[in-house]
């Protein structure tokens, strides 16, 4: 199978422009610019300290509460429609009728999705951190580009399991289903994860005696995955037993987009559209 | 030279014309009279094919939706240059045909060539042969009708170049800084239109091109039809209303809940059908009385008398006989109007009749 780039770059593009036609990576890079100088203003003054705003690790420990709700929606809301939508206008019929693999649709859709959550980090959390920086000084830098890198990751992950439930489902209204399940997933889990607890233990673990499995077990939510790599990247809450280092939690994300991606690939390439 | 056989509107007669691809001709009818327009399809844009005489063809498509039988074991052949209705009512299985031919849905058997290219062998290439236009479309609501029409061009590695002139051959230049979101569903369809024009494809299929539109815009529809034929391009398009093929389709195929119920030229298909015009003939001295002197004639299918109106269904070369007969013997013809068979009348009770048998 030749997977032809150009087509895959004239999807990418189209999605792309779409999105800026739409105004959403305005309105998605003004909104993380307010929320970044919001947590820095309120882990800063607010705090007690001197500073109008906090440090760059105070200011990422408190907007990560916000980034791992708003992520995965604006994710979800990118990418719910995006086979399954232009199936039923009619359009993606069309595109299908062109000398393109189904394959090239699902990547192009995917980086041209994938680019949106790739810029608007950029410029909001770039914005916001320079006039944080002007002010608290440019010695962490490289950390705030850390924490965008790691909520890009985020990003990508709820994006390529977004584009797995579009290429799968009949309807748009059960994408929307298939979203909200997949935004809920991280509570699911984690009462999932406390009933557990209470029929093995008859009692919730306090977080430094949690058992292997359970460590292990978060590999399936991206979420928790992702928040433990943040807190590894800026030393928060150690708890977590030595094998699940970095790198392991690199490759799990790495792994949530690219399983997922190949599962959309399957899936769509049987559908009847 | 192109030879051609076409039905004269008024009388039926089989007139056979020859002419030159583009060529458009007066023709006369040798036995009505009646004056009428013909242009021979084919000419400017040099088909590129492999080999063969057909455009498409379908042997033995199936297709299955779980317990549903969508499409039952068809098989068709569209010929190179010619406009090929694809008939039937909703939900009959056109569209899962065409989609088949396209390759956009899986199917249980058949085997489909575009051009000669088999459409699962040679995928890519048989797609570079088509130009689709599928139903009640909606392009993508933040472009423009440029902006549209270079993305499906840079999909098929075409220049961007000549969009601009699209959009002017189709009529939407003083649209072409809108949003395609502002459209009527009539410019939505040209967009369509100027879309499946991209490359100059050899083959387009239309699904249901005039479906939802009104009078004036099926008309434009049906001009762009014809123009894309005259240049020398094979096309296929669906209806579920008979009148909307029936003046420009070379040839037609009828399916009905999945089957193949006829594949023919028109004027064959009304021969098959048997249909056979009606002359309505008021005549003053009637009495309420059939003439025995036309009872007898050949050709003559029914009769029926109206107080002094005679409806006699016959032969299309029984009509003129009919009135030169009572004429001739004392009868006072004060007016006559002749009513032409409709096919829409016969395609709806071909279906029926299937539905009835099945």
């Amino acid at each position: 199978m030749i997977i032809n780039p150009k087509i895959i770059y004239t999807i990418a593009k189209k999605e792309f422009m779409d999105n800026i036609r739409n105004k959403w990576i305005i309105v998605i890079s003004l909104f993380y610019i307010v929320f970044i100088i919001l947590s820095a203003y309120f882990t800063g003054g607010q705090a007690g300290e001197n500073e109008i705003f906090g440090t760059i690790e105070a200011t990422v420990g408190f907007a990560i509460f916000f980034t791992i709700i708003l992520i995965p929606i604006i994710s979800i809301i990118l990418g719910y429609s995006t086979i399954v939508g232009e199936a039923e206008t009619g359009s993606l019929s069309v595109v299908l009728a062109y000398p393109v693999k189904r394959v090239e649709v699902i990547l192009g859709k995917f980086f041209g999705l994938g680019s949106i959550l790739f810029v608007t980090p950029f410029i909001g959390f770039g914005i916001s951190g320079i006039i944080i920086m002007a002010s608290i000084g440019a010695e962490q830098a490289l950390l705030l580009i850390i924490f965008i890198f790691l909520v890009i990751l985020l990003g990508l992950m709820y994006l390529s399991f977004t584009i797995l439930i579009s290429a799968i489902c009949k309807t748009r209204s059960r994408a929307i289903a298939g979203g909200l399940i997949l935004f809920f997933w991280i509570f699911i889990y984690n009462i999932l994860l406390q009933i557990a607890q209470l029929i093995v233990f008859d009692d919730l673990n306090s977080p430094n005696t949690l058992p292997d499995w359970i460590w292990a077990s978060k590999i399936i939510s991206p979420t928790d995955i992702n928040i433990m790599a943040v807190e590894n990247a800026f030393n928060m809450n150690q708890l977590a037993p030595d094998w699940m280092g970095m790198g392991f939690l690199l490759i799990i994300q790495f792994l949530w987009i690219v399983v997922p991606l190949l599962l959309a690939i399957f899936f769509f390439k049987r559908r009847d559209i | 030279m192109i030879t051609k056989t076409i039905g004269c509107p008024k009388c039926q007669n089989h007139i056979e014309i020859q002419g030159n691809p583009c060529e458009t001709k007066i023709i006369t009818c040798p036995k009505c009279n009646v004056k009428g327009k013909f242009t021979f399809p084919g000419g400017q844009t040099k088909i590129k094919t492999t080999s063969g005489f057909n455009s498409i063809e379908i042997e033995n498509l199936t297709k299955k939706y779980k317990d549903l039988i969508a499409v039952d074991n068809i098989s068709f052949k569209v010929h190179k240059g010619e406009i090929f209705g694809f008939l039937g009512p909703n939900g009959a299985g056109k569209t899962t045909t065409i989609k088949a031919i396209l390759g956009l849905i899986k199917r249980k058997s058949g085997v489909i060539k575009i051009n000669g290219y088999d459409i699962t062998k040679n995928e890519i290439q048989s797609r570079k042969e088509i130009g689709y236009l599928p139903e009640r479309v909606s392009f993508y609501e933040n472009l423009t009708p440029l902006q549209t029409l270079n993305f499906f061009c840079e999909l098929k590695g075409h220049d961007k170049s000549l969009n601009k002139s699209l959009i002017k051959e189709v009529g939407l230049e003083n649209a072409i800084n809108r949003k395609v979101s502002t459209f009527s569903k009539g410019m939505v369809q040209l967009l369509g239109i100027a879309q499946v024009m991209i490359g100059k494809p050899s083959v387009y299929i239309l699904d249901e091109p005039m479906a939802g539109l009104d009078a004036r815009w099926v008309k434009i529809i049906r001009e762009k039809i014809k123009l894309l034929n005259q240049q020398g391009a094979t096309v296929l398009f669906s209806s579920h209303i008979l009148s909307e093929v029936e003046n420009i389709c070379d040839r037609v195929a009828i399916i009905n809940r999945g089957k193949l119920i006829a594949e023919d030229t028109v004027t064959n298909l009304s021969i098959y059908l048997k249909l056979k015009p009606q002359i309505k003939i008021t005549v003053e001295n009637l009495n309420g009385k059939i003439p025995a002197i036309i009872r007898d004639l050949k050709g003559i299918d029914s009769i029926e008398v109206k107080e002094n109106i005679l409806i006699v269904t016959c032969e299309p070369n029984v009509k003129t006989k009919i009135i030169t007969i009572l004429d001739k013997s004392g009868f006072n013809i004060v007016d006559f109007i002749t009513i032409e068979p409709s096919l829409e009348e016969a395609f709806i009770k071909m279906i029926t009749t299937d539905e009835g048998g099945a």
